[in-house]
């Protein structure tokens, strides 16, 4: 893979590059990602590349189109530098900036050094949403997506899918189907933006990752799932991916040009978040028991529904987690 | 003889001792390896926590007003199949709407027998205590 990578890098920056060494980060189901140890006219550059397995899920060369246009629209992004084509011999994947800075959220959520970033990252994630929605919806081909009905259709239809039944979701399910259904979907919403996806440095958000999940929805739909209590960490108190609170999230979002924010829709969201993390679980898991990656730690994830269970119920119960 | 939470309480101490260094010797696993290795010691504490309780029977007491009466006999015996019928005779309910959200007692039974389960999956999760309250009002 050095040589292709190499071949791939000196052709698209007109630099002499060679690769050192390619390290895997993590594989999935659907992408593998490497740390790629490069030299450019003989100077150490740091780069990711991230390559699609199989044929599920947006292909690379989108995310990285999207992923540029984000970045254009003033997103933090890691800058794509180089897209794959057939005859790399890659596959299908792209090479981006290797941005220094905290991935692991609890380490930034609770690190004495990120003070001033958990304070400085609500008005950034605001800011960054705020710019993700006024991406024009046509500036990237193949983004999905629905209405409200649609996504609830589609979730419930995957749920019932794996054959596993969880009365808390069946609850959830039909919570939502009283409330989100006639909600539009006119935006280019991210779809996984969380405080796992986050680059931060001691100045706070430093790149968005991961924009393979990204969809036409509607806006209340990414700053719902930022509440999730699973991206909080332990941190509950903070709603806000687990260092901000609502109010200041939907003020900041407003104040950064997003359209008006209403707090009773983005509950269904942070709701309908909560009910995906929980089906997200039962996806892992079937991952590993119908054997596409046999893995210990996707087969532990399948008993993480009951903390989901629980979050759904609290939410029921009391309006709020 | 060895009884079987013994048993697994012996391979969760095995690979517990890989991943941590001691005074004679650096750990064994690192980086990926030692991740995993700590999600199997995690998964195998889970499966004490199961052995060394009765979670199954908890939760299908608290679900027991919401079953219907003619399954009722057959979720007498409290294994972990009968719990998985348990819940599917409440999601076939709450999918033909015949019970839903507003149904009196519903919600604290199943926060009840959530929280039978969150004891045994993850004890340390934030909203088990959070809940616990009514879990231990209701139950």
């Amino acid at each position: 893979m050095n040589a292709a990578l190499a071949a791939l890098l000196s052709r698209a920056t007109g630099h002499d590059v060679t690769v050192a060494a390619v390290t895997p980060l993590s594989g999935g189901a659907s992408s593998a990602t490497f740390a790629v140890d490069t030299t450019r006219d003989g100077v150490a550059w740091p780069l990711i590349f991230q390559r699609g397995e199989g044929a599920v899920g947006m292909p690379k060369r989108v995310q990285a189109a999207l992923q540029r246009v984000a970045g254009a629209h003033g997103v933090s992004v890691a800058a794509v530098i180089a897209v794959t084509e057939e005859r790399d011999g890659l596959g299908d994947g792209f090479v981006m900036a290797r941005v220094e800075g905290e991935s692991l959220a609890p380490r930034w959520l609770k690190g004495a050094a990120f003070t001033g970033a958990r304070a400085a990252m609500t008005g950034q994630c605001a800011a960054a949403l705020a710019a993700v929605h006024r991406i024009p919806p046509g500036a990237v081909a193949w983004l999905g997506g629905g209405s409200g009905a649609a996504q609830r259709a589609e979730m419930f239809a995957l749920y019932r899918g794996f054959g596993v039944d969880e009365p808390a979701f069946d609850l959830a399910f039909a919570w939502l189907h009283e409330r989100m259904d006639d909600v539009s979907a006119t935006v280019v919403c991210h779809g996984d933006f969380r405080s796992g996806n986050f680059i931060v440095g001691p100045d706070g958000l430093r790149a968005v990752l991961d924009w393979e999940l990204a969809h036409l929805g509607n806006h209340h739909e990414d700053l719902g799932w930022l509440c999730v209590n699973a991206w909080r960490f332990g941190v509950w108190q903070n709603a806000v991916g687990g260092f901000g609170d609502r109010a200041a999230l939907y003020a900041a979002y407003e104040g950064a040009g997003g359209t008006a924010v209403d707090p009773a829709t983005a509950h269904i969201f942070e709701v309908y978040g909560t009910l995906r993390w929980g089906i997200s679980c039962l996806q892992l898991a079937d991952d590993h028991l119908a054997g596409r990656v046999r893995s210990v730690e996707r087969a532990a994830i399948g008993r993480r529904v009951s903390e989901v269970a629980a979050d759904l119920l609290h939410l029921l119960k009391y309006g709020t987690i | 003889m060895t009884a079987t939470i013994d048993l697994v309480a012996a391979v969760r101490e095995f690979i517990a001792g890989l991943i941590d260094a001691t005074a004679d010797a650096p750990a064994m696993l690192t980086g990926r390896e030692a991740f995993h290795a700590r999600v199997a010691a995690n998964a195998l504490a889970i499966v004490e926590r199961e052995l060394g309780g009765d979670a199954a029977a908890a939760e299908i007491a608290a679900l027991a007003p919401f079953t219907r009466a003619d399954a009722a006999s057959e979720l007498l015996v409290t294994t972990a199949a009968a719990v998985i019928t348990n819940r599917a005779a409440i999601c076939a309910l709450l999918r033909a709407r015949a019970i839903d959200a507003g149904t009196p007692g519903l919600v604290d039974a199943l926060i009840v027998a959530t929280c039978a389960r969150l004891a045994v999956d993850n004890p340390r999760y934030s909203t088990l205590a959070r809940l616990a309250g009514d879990a231990a009002a209701k139950g």
